[in-house]
């Protein structure tokens, strides 16, 4: 059974500037998203910033409406019966903001608690258990002003599960945490889908996804590009593999001119400490090592390889790469 | 002789930067306060927010006296304006790079401490004179406020001098946002203050003993005397004495604001307290 | 629980958060308390020449004058200020109604701002040592209530202008004083011109004033306080039903102009 249903969803904002003369400049963040989420399926919305997934899951939170297209979940209108949709999910954006800092953990808990109904009988048991399932105990009573990144963002976590919702949307919840507090945070996400929850996870680390979701839809660009598991996403890939050269200095036109070769799939340029490493996607394998050097001539190279392609790649391939 | 050439060059390149950076600081204290405030708006709050103030007192003078007194309440309160512009202006201007984050970069760059805090204070006190045009302005329009005995050059140093003390408050009070998160707070209750203790609206003398003595060591006490003595026909001469003493107490707080900017400056580069807030 | 009791809770518990988050903002305190204060001793000067038996009506009338402005900066950014912190999309995205958590932080700031009146009333009555009596003490405390109730349903309008008309905060200063003159807060309104007295009419805080002063002083009726307590009920009333149809409104905007989040206006 779907939890979620996403029909066509699409999503334009006007913004005008200019004082005396408002010019009305529209923005397409949304267009013609659609996909399904099953019940206790953890669904990854994966793409690079500014690609629609917070507008997506704003839609879907009731925070927005739509300009086109509908979205049930659990079988409930976000638009039609917000009402009854908001008891029912859970949900928190990433970063700090979204609580109140001059209050401590307990007291936010205590006050959201009330918003969403909770009985003051079951809210007085399920709080200090959040408290301790996101490791927030022995600070639970310090103002929020005074906790870490991490901290806040676990806090939020619990504010999320404290009506127990059955379905839960967390928009980039590892972002500007340090690299141990993203593991646990996806840790903790992990133990979430365990409990039998629906979550919709948006990220745009590719690992992130990878490690965590059973589907995953790319979005770019307001469009979903491509929708699978993330091994069948890697097998779209599987047939090419991937050559990366060290150069120095590599001038714009001449990735142009690379990407035009016959037997270039993509190409990307990633810069590295002092050296920018160019990646090309190739079905040739270890064959376009010689090809790709004639075309290179006059630069200096250092490293040059061929591995075989990962999540990441296919990303770059559906995404775009150098562009 | 080529040796005093080149020391007069390097004057003029002195005194150019610094007027620069006096002006730019200037325009750019006073384009933070539109950053807020459009200019509709501003214009609203400066004409008529002005006119209710005024409104409220003249009115509370008359209930208490049942007489008609408002020049004394049009004029207290014209200067009051001023005042509002000195403290809150200036403070904004100097605190608002606290909030800003900016704080460390200018504290960091090698301009003339003097030119970049004076400057700020610039703008605001041609703007505080303005709100006390527009406060006589409604005066004339509305309560009758006869200026035809004033000497226009004695009110308009007057105003000036006044305008240029409170601002010298809001330096340094705008010092003190430097170090504490609630400045509003403490502009608040200064201008509160001012509001009792001037003699705006309650006269001076009225006041217990104790009280007039901080009245008399506050800035605008003197003016709002002064702007009452001109217009009831004074002559320059006869308030040059209490104009004097404005000004050495808008100078002594200007000082004051500059080595407090300077102590601030040094204790924040000690202790590494520039980003805190 | 049935609905009447989790609207309840929620308001409460809006009520309990503003509270504790007011009490730890100095500016905040000043408003409440402090200014309040520096008002009544001004006005307790100016109005001298009226004999001690005024002392009362300055620390009804600068009460008031806390009152309002409390009102407007504190209750009417009720909306605005969960938009700076960002906790208006989860408020807006709880299944409470919005309208009750409003209230319930309108309420508060109204409550803190009583403390001024309380504040004003110790000052004047033990530091400076005028005689402070009420005329009728149970009439006093219930017109003071009602008032509570007035204002806060005021409030609930007032915070809706906030986020439908985008200059409003900016302008918000420019409201402060005229209220004080036309509620008749220091001065009564018949020294105003005529033309003004129908505009004081439309305004609940000038019947708050009537009665409050009224039964302080002893000048009014019991009949005339009960009238002033029926207009102010009657205004609440009518704020309560246009405020359910302004929060449908405003709320569906916000989601369709995407402005939950956006901070300033």
């Amino acid at each position: 059974m779907d939890a979620i249903i996403v029909r066509n969803l699409r999503r334009v904002y006007k913004s005008s500037d200019g004082i005396i003369k408002r010019k009305v400049k529209e923005v397409v963040a949304v267009e013609d998203v659609s996909f399904e989420i099953h019940q206790g399926e953890l669904f990854g919305l994966l793409g690079p910033n500014g690609a629609g997934k917070t507008t997506t899951v704003k839609m879907l939170t009731t925070l927005l409406i739509p300009s086109g297209g509908s979205a049930t979940i659990l079988d409930l209108d976000v638009v039609k019966d917000a009402g009854k949709v908001r008891p029912r999910i859970g949900f928190i954006f990433g970063g700090e903001r979204g609580l109140y800092w001059r209050l401590s953990a307990l007291d936010n808990l205590r006050y959201f608690a009330s918003l969403y109904y909770v009985d003051t009988q079951v809210a007085r048991k399920r709080i200090p258990e959040l408290i301790e399932l996101v490791g927030l105990q022995g600070r639970e009573r310090e103002k929020v002003e005074g906790y870490s990144r991490g901290m806040r963002q676990r806090l939020h976590i619990a504010r999320a599960l404290l009506h127990d919702p059955q379905v839960l949307f967390l928009d980039e919840p590892t972002m500007g945490l340090d690299p141990v507090g993203a593991r646990e945070l996806r840790t903790t996400v992990k133990n979430l889908q365990s409990a039998n929850k629906t979550i919709l996870l948006t990220t745009h680390y590719m690992f992130e996804a990878d490690a965590l979701c059973q589907r995953i839809a790319v979005i770019n660009k307001g469009r979903i590009v491509a929708l699978d598991t993330p091994e069948r996403l890697k097998e779209n890939v599987q047939d090419l593999s991937v050559v990366e050269v060290e150069v120095y200095g590599m001038p714009p036109d001449q990735i142009e001119k690379i990407k035009t070769l016959e037997w270039v799939v993509e190409v990307s340029l990633e810069n590295r400490d002092q050296v920018q490493v160019l990646q090309v996607h190739t079905p040739k394998g270890a064959e376009a090592i010689p090809m790709l050097v004639e075309n290179l001539n006059g630069l200096r190279l250092g490293r040059i390889i061929t591995r075989e392609p990962t999540l990441e790649d296919a990303y770059v391939r559906l995404v775009g790469g150098a562009k | 002789m080529l040796h005093w050439i080149l020391w007069g060059t390097d004057m003029m390149e002195r005194i150019s930067r610094n007027t620069r950076i006096f002006f730019e600081g200037a325009f750019y204290s006073y384009k933070a306060l539109f950053r807020w405030l459009n200019p509709a708006t501003y214009l609203a709050s400066k004409v008529l927010a002005p006119l209710t103030i005024m409104i409220f007192f003249v009115f509370i003078g008359a209930y208490a006296s049942g007489s008609n007194n408002a020049s004394f309440y049009v004029i207290g309160n014209s200067l009051i304006f001023a005042a509002s512009s000195g403290i809150f202006g200036v403070t904004m201007s100097v605190g608002g790079e606290r909030w800003t984050g900016t704080l460390p970069y200018l504290f960091g760059c090698p301009a003339n401490r003097g030119a970049m805090f004076i400057g700020r204070a610039f703008m605001h006190i041609l703007d505080g004179m303005l709100g006390v045009f527009i406060g006589l302005g409604w005066g004339i329009l509305l309560f009758k406020l006869d200026l035809s005995q004033a000497n226009p050059l004695a009110l308009l140093l007057t105003i000036l001098v006044t305008t240029f003390s409170t601002s010298g408050l809001g330096l340094l009070m705008g010092c003190l946002s430097l170090i504490t998160r609630n400045v509003m707070l403490v502009n608040n209750t200064v201008y509160f203050a001012l509001l009792i203790f001037s003699g705006a609206n309650i006269p001076v003398e009225e006041l217990p003993a104790w009280m007039q003595v901080i009245a008399n060591g506050l800035p605008l006490t003197r003016g709002v005397a002064c702007a009452r003595t001109i217009i009831a026909g004074g002559s320059l001469t006869e308030i040059m004495p209490l104009l004097k003493e404005e000004l050495l107490i808008g100078i002594i707080l200007t000082i004051l604001g500059y080595f407090l900017f300077k102590v601030f400056e040094i204790q924040a580069k000690k202790l590494g307290t520039l980003d805190i807030f | 629980m049935n609905q009447v009791q989790k609207n309840l809770r929620v308001m409460l518990l809006a009520f309990e958060v503003e509270m504790r988050q007011n009490l730890t903002d100095g500016f905040v305190i000043f408003g409440i308390l402090i200014q309040p204060l520096l008002v009544a001793l001004m006005a307790l000067w100016m109005l001298k020449g009226k004999g001690p038996d005024y002392a009362i009506f300055v620390v009804v009338g600068s009460g008031m004058t806390g009152l309002w402005t409390t009102l407007l900066f504190n209750g009417g950014n009720s909306i605005t200020g969960e938009r700076w912190t960002g906790t208006l999309e989860p408020l807006v995205a709880s299944p409470a109604s919005l309208r009750m958590i409003i209230f319930g932080k309108v309420l508060a700031n109204v409550a803190q701002s009583l403390g001024s009146m309380i504040g004003s009333y110790l000052l004047i009555s033990t530091i400076l040592g005028y005689p402070l009596t009420l005329a009728r003490p149970a009439l006093f405390a219930v017109s003071l209530l009602v008032t509570v109730f007035a204002l806060v349903c005021f409030g609930l309008i007032l915070a809706s202008f906030f986020i439908l008309i985008p200059d409003f905060a900016r302008m918000v200063n420019t409201l402060e004083f005229p209220i004080y003159i036309l509620c008749g807060f220091l001065f009564p309104i018949a020294l105003l011109p005529g033309w003004t007295t129908p505009i004081s009419y439309l305004l609940s805080p000038y019947w708050a004033a009537q009665a409050l002063h009224g039964a302080a002083q002893g000048t009014l009726t019991t009949g005339q306080i009960l009238a002033d307590w029926g207009w102010m009920l009657a205004f609440s009333l009518s704020y309560i039903l246009i405020s359910g149809k302004l929060y449908q409104v405003i709320l569906r905007k916000a989601r369709v102009d995407a402005t939950l989040d956006i901070v300033g206006n």
